[in-house]
């Protein structure tokens, strides 16, 4: 019914999401800056009129954030209150309530157990949905995170004045300017630009600053130079543009819509548990049923029919599961916390386990997200730098003389620099004022050779010329550290071929060599593989200026260059990659194994991405792609065919073109994949993609144009360190190391809750069967009642509990991370044969173990059971106070319900008995007992628990009178010993069946 | 069948496509009978066990007395005709609204028919005065057989037996009831040893050998509306010659002691709480047991 009402609301709001997720439409960027002026009717000097910018102020609204419509907080209490398991306890207490009402309006004198019943289910139902209420509570501030980063004022010039205006009166069409330090106020298209850098970190990923300037360099709006976007820092350098787009239809308004609209599903421990819910309600009914039909025929009335068919169905409710079930999802929550992944949502806890496909992001998370040296070209060799984070990888050779001139020149020809007071640390985790690069290379000669800046102190920078697009290189002189030489040097490092060009000689083995035609094409070797390895690759070149031509004091001008910028000496080369963690290569490794698929979604450029993805084993060695193929076997790339290859890199804008079919094709038919150049849109639609495939999809990611994938996908993996803001709120998890290898942690914490959850309600369900029997026999035979509701509650939710919950403790019985991730249509929760074991088997022997003990006290007071059988009516029968037993003895109504309260005890105590060897059975699904050991130490204390608590149920003055147990004769809690052991050597038998005969008719059918 | 009748490729076709269906039905089927006959067996010995310790259990009970016997005693106080919720009410002018209780009366007092008692194999006469105890041997004494029961005469009722007035006296506002000292195997109650504890009609009247019954207003303000209460049996109480009973196998045809209550003059139209109680050395009064060692009954009779 809840469907039919929502649906045609969800079609309205599916179709604004299907808009959100296309690409962004923004086209002013290919358009001049005049037609941009007169689309807004603005003008590129004067900007708007305040009359029209107060009419766009009024069409558009203003420009912020819309928050999505929240539900308030008294609905979401009533989500957790009335979602999931509570609903089948729910309709147990009102069920409790009903059938109260009917006896109390036709009985006089009614039992209160029913109303005690109802009102423990509903004290139950509301404590845990508190419970699950809080921990959710802290979750779900997306929107608010979104808005943490937009800015506060705008800078506008409107009629030719610059005013100061709060961000949310920028209108479409105002010309504003930004400076380094601001936050961009809008999407504006750049009208002219000095030196104007912009992070789009958070929107792409791409971590280093990006110039922005007036030319169009790209079609696609988020490539290109000329368009700067909402919310975005402005680093350095000055820009001013014309604003296009405002408030939610700004590319970041869009994400904060998408992510926030985003209608995420079930978690997959969330549709276990509901179809558990089924499979209990279907046994529920059925049997509620089946006795409702007996007690007609066995000709009670229809009223006690009724009132038995509640309490059959209210028996079948296990109270205390769902706390259970919370609770082991918590202690799990808390030991992958101590991990390093803190899990927001609890129910995320298992999903991980289930994960069969994980998205991950690149930056950060596979890589160190810091660039560093990798290669090194020089004496016509190329040299590899160690990447790792602990400089445990290999060195080479430093004692050329060619390598202290490059690092020299690395050095010098650097702006980079340490920041203050940190000397103390590693110089690896210093931090650096300058560009990405740079650092690189600061940190990589500070390792090799020494302080870098008592070597520029000692060669005193005279002048500079910074790095910009159009000279593609950068260049300073420097005084030289020998004293009498009065020479200067001059050193550069840029775009390789750029630097080749402006030199005439080489250094090989530290002599100057002329370039010749060879020694250029080994450079362009050496070019090529270094950037074919996805590095960036920079040139080094110097050279000492003649003395005659540059005399000491040499006015040297940077603007009009009056000095030799050719005829130089080139060094070699350097190439700097951002390198992947180490745990990487192991941790995807493990995800293999355990039949994860890894895909690689990354903003970056498919080179370097297929270079890490290599590097990470994301495409494993020998593996290649059909571009591979085709250049190998030298043919177009068309005629090679898709099948062949299992690795494929798929950039951005050809998924753009793909149909829903053709990416279907490549997820379902290439086993590894890597997306380069992706938007937040498409990693969207990949998650969604690997969705439609029945994978349940692990999404990492840090940035905020990760968020909407991040809020798709089963689960949300942010990262703690480097993660924005939005993105650990989209997320359900946050890696608090930035770890990929802790995922393979969660996936197994996730595995082993999946296994021990199902051992946890293997158990609990057991002792259903002793529950609901007595009820059963008490009805069919006419005996006394064997065990009351209070009983059964404290069963529920007294002994059973710490033993359930110390299940979740148990270990791994094989190598979790060998199988394959759960199959969610075929490897169920609970399943017919967890069911049948329990309730069929098990719980049985165990019923019967309690009937024993039962039939032992009444015997042994004077009922045998022959007696028993029909003597119902006359026992429950307060008038009749001279009830005669098997030995000719008359008891009053209190006597013997005395004995029958007793019976109840010790039906109580023999479940708990024969609880015990359950727990033990139950802590392994396939391994003996005896492989498995009894290292469990919280196991252990739940049985003592149970124990002492049952004793303390029985013997502890005043609970006749409070719960009506008595104390049992100390023989009579042997009854259930011999049902106990039965128990036990029975379940190690049957395992033992199912290990020597795998696949045989023992696992087909009792292994759950 | 259809596919028969119709061309021979269609028919194929159908066998075709049903064939697998049908293996995997069979499988399913074959199953099914696995896991049933599984479940047969295993149920099947479940109950065997079952049966093997419940028939261990009744090797270790004795046949003449009860392994425990501390729930049932002290005994319970139980009369006839049975109150339904300790009430007895009725209209003395309609025979109907009354003869549930003058019917349970009359079923229960056809036990105690002198012509059943006339067998000198099984029962004897113990005097017509309360003696001591009658030991007829030990309860495990297996040679001794079955025991002799002490007769008891419907007579000794008085208006109360039932043999003169087949209304008991309720068509008159004047009822009866019978009431008896709950059977215990092996219990001899004690006569009351102190004097003191008796209430004060009782502690003139004083026989050794009985354990008296004394019925009371169990409210205060009832005190003067309840009249004269009569007693009738052998010294107005429970003689002590009729105990020890040695339970239903060895004492088949035992009668328990009777005393017949008659209320005399109860104020009609009104409801009338009454507390009977026997009194004894080992007879226990309990809280929560109304009907131990006493018993409160609500009288309303309207005219």
């Amino acid at each position: 019914m809840g469907d039919k009402d929502k649906s045609p609301k969800k079609k309205k709001g599916g179709k604004d999401m299907d808009e959100l997720k296309k690409e962004v439409p923004i086209t002013e960027h290919k358009m001049s800056i005049e037609e941009v002026c007169r689309k807004f009717q603005t003008d590129c000097v004067q900007g708007l009129t305040n009359a029209k910018a107060a009419e766009y102020l009024i069409r558009d609204g203003p420009n912020a954030l819309t928050p999505p419509p929240t539900t308030p907080e008294w609905v979401k209490f009533c989500r957790q209150l009335f979602g999931g398991f509570s609903v089948l306890l729910w309709t147990g207490a009102v069920l409790c309530f009903l059938a109260y009402a009917i006896q109390a309006a036709t009985e006089d004198d009614p039992a209160g157990d029913n109303l005690y019943l109802g009102i423990v289910l509903t004290a139950v139902v509301v404590i845990t949905g508190c419970f699950s209420y809080f921990q959710e509570a802290k979750s779900s501030k997306i929107m608010e995170s979104f808005k943490n980063m937009v800015p506060q004022q705008a800078l506008v010039i409107r009629e030719g004045e610059k005013v100061q205006i709060n961000a949310e009166e920028v209108v479409g069409g105002d010309l504003v300017e930004v400076k380094g330090g601001d936050r961009i106020p809008a999407d504006i298209r750049v009208v002219s630009a000095h030196g104007c850098k912009v992070d789009n970190s958070s929107l792409t990923g791409e971590s280093e600053p990006q110039s922005r300037s007036p030319d169009n360099t790209h079609d696609n709006p988020l490539e290109t130079r000329n368009v700067a976007f909402f919310s975005t820092n402005c680093v350095e350098g000055t820009a001013r543009g014309i604003v296009i787009c405002t408030g939610d239809h700004t590319v970041m308004g869009r994400i904060a819509t998408l992510t926030s609209g985003l209608e995420t599903g079930k978690t997959p421990i969330a549709k276990e548990i509901e179809h558990f819910i089924h499979i209990i309600t279907g046994v529920a009914v059925f049997l509620g049923v089946t006795f409702f039909i007996l007690a007609i025929v066995l000709g009670y009335s229809w009223l006690e029919a009724v009132i038995f068919l509640i309490g059959i169905i209210v028996a079948n409710v296990p109270e205390g599961l769902l706390a259970t079930v919370t609770v082991c999802l918590t202690l799990t929550a808390k030991r992958m916390a101590k991990k390093n992944c803190l899990v927001k949502n609890l129910e995320a806890v298992e999903t991980l386990g289930s994960t069969s496909t994980i998205c991950s992001d690149k930056t950060g998370t596979l890589t160190q997200n810091r660039m560093t040296v990798a290669h090194m070209w020089f004496d016509n060799q190329i040299h590899e730098a160690d990447t790792t984070e602990d400089q445990s990888g290999a060195s080479f050779d430093k004692s050329s003389v060619t390598w202290l001139s490059l690092a020299r020149v690395a050095g010098l020809c650097n702006r980079a620099q340490f920041k203050a007071g940190q000397d103390a640390l590693p110089i690896l985790k210093r931090d650096v004022a300058g560009d990405a690069s740079e650092s690189a290379l600061l940190k990589c000669i500070e390792l090799c050779c020494g302080s870098v800046r008592a070597n520029r102190d000692r060669n005193k920078k005279v002048a500079e010329i910074p790095f910009n697009s159009t000279n593609k290189y950068q260049l300073s002189i420097h005084e030289t550290e020998d004293t009498n030489d009065n020479r200067y040097l001059l050193v550069m490092k840029g775009a390789p071929e750029r630097i080749l060009d402006c030199c005439s000689t080489i250094m090989v083995q530290g002599k100057e060599q002329p370039m010749d035609e060879e020694l250029k094409e080994s450079f362009q070797n050496a070019y090529m593989e270094l950037g074919g390895l996805g590095e960036r690759v920079l040139g080094f070149c110097h050279t000492m200026l003649a003395e005659d031509q540059y005399p000491k004091g040499f006015a040297f001008d940077t603007d009009d260059v009056n000095f030799q910028t050719d005829q130089l000496c080139f060094i070699g080369l350097m190439s700097m990659i951002d390198p992947p963690r180490a745990a990487v290569p192991d941790a995807v490794g493990k995800c293999r194994s355990a039949g994860i698929k890894v895909i690689m979604v990354t903003g970056d450029h498919p080179i370097t991405a297929k270079a890490i993805a290599k590097g990470v084993g994301i495409i494993s060695e020998g593996n290649e792609t059909v571009e591979d193929i085709a250049a190998r076997l030298n043919i177009p790339v068309s005629q090679v065919n898709p099948r062949d290859a299992k690795a494929c890199v798929i950039h951005g804008t050809d998924l753009k073109d793909l149909s829903q079919d053709q990416m279907d094709d490549i997820l379902r038919n290439h086993t590894e994949i890597v997306f380069a150049r992706t938007s937040p849109q498409q990693k969207l639609i990949i998650v969604e993609g690997c969705q439609r495939l029945g994978a349940i999809v692990a999404v990492t990611g840090d940035g905020v144009n990760d968020s909407p994938a991040l809020k798709k996908a089963d689960i949300g993996v942010a990262m703690g360190i480097s993660g924005s803001d939005v993105s650990k709120q989209a997320a359900d998890m946050i890696l608090l190391d930035d770890n990929f290898a802790s995922i393979v942690t969660g996936v197994e914490e996730g595995r082993l809750i999946f296994d021990n959850l199902k051992k946890s309600i293997a158990y609990t369900l057991t002792s259903n069967i002793p529950e609901i029997t007595p009820f059963l026999l008490f009805i069919c035979a006419n005996i006394p009642l064997p065990l009351g509701t209070i009983t059964i509650l404290c069963i529920d939710l007294g002994t059973d509990m710490v033993p359930a919950i110390s299940l979740a403790y148990e270990t791994a019985e094989s190598d979790i991370m060998k199988r394959q991730p759960r199959n969610p249509f075929r490897d169920k929760l609970v399943n017919e044969r967890l069911i049948s074991i329990a309730y069929g088997q098990i719980g049985m022997i165990q019923a019967v173990a309690g009937f024993f003990a039962y039939f032992v006290i009444l015997a042994e007071n004077g009922f045998l059971p022959s007696r028993l059988v029909g003597i119902r009516l006359n026992w429950d029968d307060r008038s009749v106070n001279d009830l005669e037993d098997s030995y000719g003895q008359q008891w009053t109504y209190e006597q013997r319900k005395i004995v029958e309260f007793t019976c109840h005890t010790a039906f109580f105590v023999s479940i708990v008995v024969v609880q015990w060897a359950d727990v033990i059975i139950c802590k392994t699904r396939r391994n003996s007992v005896f492989q498995q050991g009894m290292r469990n130490k919280i196991l252990i204390f739940g049985l003592f628990e149970e124990t002492a608590l049952a004793a303390f149920l029985s013997y502890c003055p005043g609970m006749d009178v409070a719960l009506r147990m008595y104390p049992l004769k100390p023989s009579w809690w042997f009854c259930a010993f011999p049902y106990s052991f039965l128990i036990f050597v029975y379940d190690e038998v049957r395992k033992l069946l199912l290990r020597r005969n795998p696949g045989g008719w023992v696992e087909r059918e009792t292994y759950y | 069948m259809v596919s028969l009748s119709t061309g021979a490729s269609r028919s194929l076709a159908t066998v075709a496509t049903q064939t697998p269906w049908k293996i995997a039905r069979r499988a399913f089927t074959l199953a099914a009978v696995k896991i049933f006959l599984f479940y047969v067996i295993f149920y099947g010995c479940l109950a065997g066990i079952f049966i093997g310790t419940i028939q261990a259990l009744l090797l270790t009970l004795s046949n003449y007395k009860p392994t425990y016997q501390d729930r049932v005693a002290p005994p319970g106080l139980s009369h006839t005709p049975r109150s339904v919720k300790s009430e007895i009410a009725y209209k003395k002018s309609n025979e109907e609204s009354y003869s549930k209780y003058t019917d349970a009366m009359t079923a229960f007092l056809k036990m105690y028919d002198l012509d059943i008692q006339t067998d000198g194999q099984n029962y004897e006469d113990c005097g017509v005065t309360p003696q001591t105890y009658k030991d007829r041997g030990g309860l495990e004494d297996s040679e001794l057989g079955q025991r002799k029961a002490c007769r008891f005469d419907r007579k000794l009722l008085g208006v109360c037996s039932g043999l003169d007035d087949p209304h008991y006296g309720f068509n008159e506002g004047k009822p009866c009831l019978i009431v008896k000292l709950n059977r215990i195997v092996n219990f001899k109650p004690r006569a009351p040893t102190n004097n003191q504890s008796l209430p004060e009609a009782l502690q003139a009247k004083s026989q050794p050998n009985l354990i008296p019954i004394y019925c009371k207003n169990k409210r205060e303000e009832d005190e003067s509306k309840i009249g004269e209460i009569k007693y009738y049996g052998m010294g107005e109480g429970f003689p002590l010659q009729y105990y020890p009973y040695y339970g239903r196998l060895l004492h088949a045809q035992y009668l328990q002691p009777l005393v017949a209550i008659q209320f005399t003059n109860l104020t009609l139209d009104q409801e009338l709480r009454i507390e009977c109680k026997v009194y004894g050395a080992n007879i226990d009064y309990s809280e929560k047991d109304r009907y131990q060692g006493r018993f409160d009954v609500k009288f309303t009779i309207s005219s």
